[in-house]
């Protein structure tokens, strides 16, 4: 069976919910009925044939194309299947997201993963702030899954994460995980400001020392860390796109932290070494 | 039947259902892994008194590893899950986490689980961290070395416990240096430990006996220094009866383990000393396994 296709017929020139475009919400549903779903479109409601041309049966593997940044709420919710879209998306991708796989070849919004508890998302371009963090009021961000960015993510990624797995391959903005309950960071290029601020557990793993840390995380000096050559082996077992850590060592500069909530937490700046040290 | 000149009993061994898992100890060398692996299969020779039957199973590369460090794997065997619960933390918190740069993992996939680090975190202290990766969940322990890291669970599964063969040679040590090539004919073999010492059992034991708290007693009728004064199940010629005992985690493998053993034995005959290959059976009332000698061996 060929992917389920919703081609975007022009640039919406509202911000468009396509929460209901799942797998989980599609499964089962005629073509037919499917084109008649109603989608929220600013203030309004248009059906999805007003604004998508669809094609293809299986609605296991949904396929958006011409997307643009103005398309929220992609994958809401979905506990399976997988969606790939082709061009940017707006904010909220994969909110509160359980299962599948979410691929976007493009840009993403702000909050990607807010709320998620399982599944993955990868983001083949750069995404904005709070990726992973938690709306305002809520107590978590993500809970579990895992967010994989090849380009650059803004300000305060993983902001209030409970678990789960960040990777961000390009560079990453101010206040990196911030106020993280758990879970784990890694950023492999540039860091902006104060990295882990307000951070109660949880491990920030950095390639490159970041701009400045805060006055409360305390040095531990260079210590050969178990844990990174299990987490590494595990990814790149996970995915030969993680082989990328193959190259980095079990050392690294650690600082623990942040010690003005309870220092349980961990920085850790890698060192490219030999893995037979 | 002979194989080599050597009688084969037209008897079975008798193997009863356990419950096996695996683990799998990393550590900075496989000198350091095998010791700790050494350390935990340490008085776990038979659940009659040990509580836990375990052996190394192999070595592993640390390709083949959750951490990518050279390993070894560990099967343990025990009459029950609950036998199991009690003896994993226990064991793998004083053998392997003593051990220096050891880490240690579930080996062995399973819906039925037991606790491993899930137990042994509280060694941390409030310090100890939970990592979930790749679906799984791990424990770092803040220790003296580092960090010990530590899976949550182990899988637990069937398994079939008790598979046996006897040597029955002219001398102990003829008996010995044939036990000796099948236990490493047997190590070959995947799924299967040999939890005695060295892999062979020099005082094989018969269910009960005359005193009320012994659940296990000397086997008489294969005891030599015995010939004469109980009805025996050796010739004049038989001087030393050594035993392979052969936990595994199907029948199938032990069938397989228990035929490249007699072979192995067999490669020596008579002329070396060795004589008779038989097997230790209770007349089926021990187990539901049954593994017919001449059967297995055709």
């Amino acid at each position: 069976m060929t992917a389920l296709c919703f081609t975007l017929k022009h640039t919406p020139k509202f911000t468009l919910d396509v929460s209901p475009l799942t797998p989980d919400n599609l499964e089962g549903k005629t073509l037919a009925k499917i084109k008649r779903l109603p989608l929220v479109y600013g203030k309004e409601t248009v059906n999805v044939d007003e604004l998508f041309s669809v094609k293809g049966r299986n609605a296991e593997e949904i396929r958006i194309e011409k997307s643009c940044n103005k398309l929220m709420y992609v994958g809401q919710g979905m506990t399976k299947g997988s969606l790939n879209i082709n061009g940017d998306v707006g904010d909220f991708l994969g909110q509160s997201m359980k299962g599948g796989t979410i691929t976007v070849k493009g840009n993403s919004g702000s909050w990607a993963g807010n709320d998620m508890s399982g599944g993955r998302i990868n983001i083949n371009g750069n995404a904005t702030d709070y990726v992973g963090g938690g709306l305002p009021g809520d107590a978590f961000g993500m809970r579990n899954g895992l967010i994989n960015i090849t380009g650059n993510a803004g300000d305060r990624v993983g902001d209030r994460m409970r678990r789960g797995i960040i990777i961000i391959q390009g560079k990453s903005g101010d206040y990196c995980g911030s106020r993280i309950h758990a879970g784990t960071i890694i950023a492999l290029n540039k860091v902006g400001k104060n990295p882990g601020e307000g951070m109660r557990r949880g491990s920030i793993i950095l390639a490159k020392r970041p701009v400045h840390i805060s006055a409360t995380f305390k040095s531990n000096g260079n210590l050969k860390m178990q844990f990174l050559r299990l987490l590494f082996t595990q990814l790149a077992a996970m995915d030969p796109e993680f082989q990328i850590f193959n190259k980095y060592g079990p050392t690294a500069h650690r600082f623990s932290g942040d010690l003005a909530r309870n220092g349980k937490g961990e920085i850790l700046i890698l060192q490219i070494i030999d893995k037979l040290d | 039947m002979k194989i080599n000149g050597v009688l084969i009993d037209d008897t079975f061994a008798e193997a009863f259902p356990m419950k096996a898992t695996r683990i799998i100890i990393t550590a900075m060398n496989l000198k350091w892994a095998h010791r700790a692996a050494n350390a935990i299969r340490g008085f776990a020779s038979s659940v009659i008194a040990c509580g836990i039957e375990a052996d190394i199973e192999r070595e592993l590369k640390p390709s083949e590893t959750p951490d990518g460090r050279p390993g070894v794997s560990v099967m343990i065997f025990a009459m029950s899950v609950k036998e199991l619960e009690k003896h994993i933390p226990t064991r793998v918190g004083q053998s392997v986490m003593t051990t220096a740069t050891t880490a240690c993992f579930s080996g062995l996939d399973s819906d039925k689980k037991v606790s491993m680090g899930k137990s042994l975190r509280f060694f941390g202290d409030g310090f100890q961290i939970s990592k979930v990766v790749n679906g799984k969940r791990f424990w770092r322990i803040p220790v003296m070395h580092g960090e010990f890291i530590c899976e949550d669970t182990i899988g637990v599964r069937k398994a079939v416990g008790g598979g046996n063969f006897l040597v029955l040679a002219k001398t102990a040590r003829q008996g010995l240096t044939a036990c000796e090539k099948a236990v490493d004919a047997i190590k070959k073999v995947p799924g299967v430990i040999t939890a005695f010492p060295g892999g062979v059992v020099g005082s094989g034991s018969k269910v009960g006996s005359k005193y009320d708290f012994l659940t296990a007693s000397t086997n008489e009728a294969y005891c030599p220094t015995l010939k004469g004064q109980v009805k025996s199940e050796l010739g004049v010629d038989i001087g030393s009866v050594l035993e392979i005992v052969i936990d595994g985690l199907d029948e199938e493998s032990i069938r397989e383990a228990m035929r490249v053993g007699i072979r192995a034995a067999c490669k020596f005959g008579p002329k070396k000393g060795i004589y008779r290959i038989s097997a230790g059976n209770y007349g089926g009332n021990l187990g539901p396994h049954l593994f017919y000698l001449r059967k297995l061996l055709k």
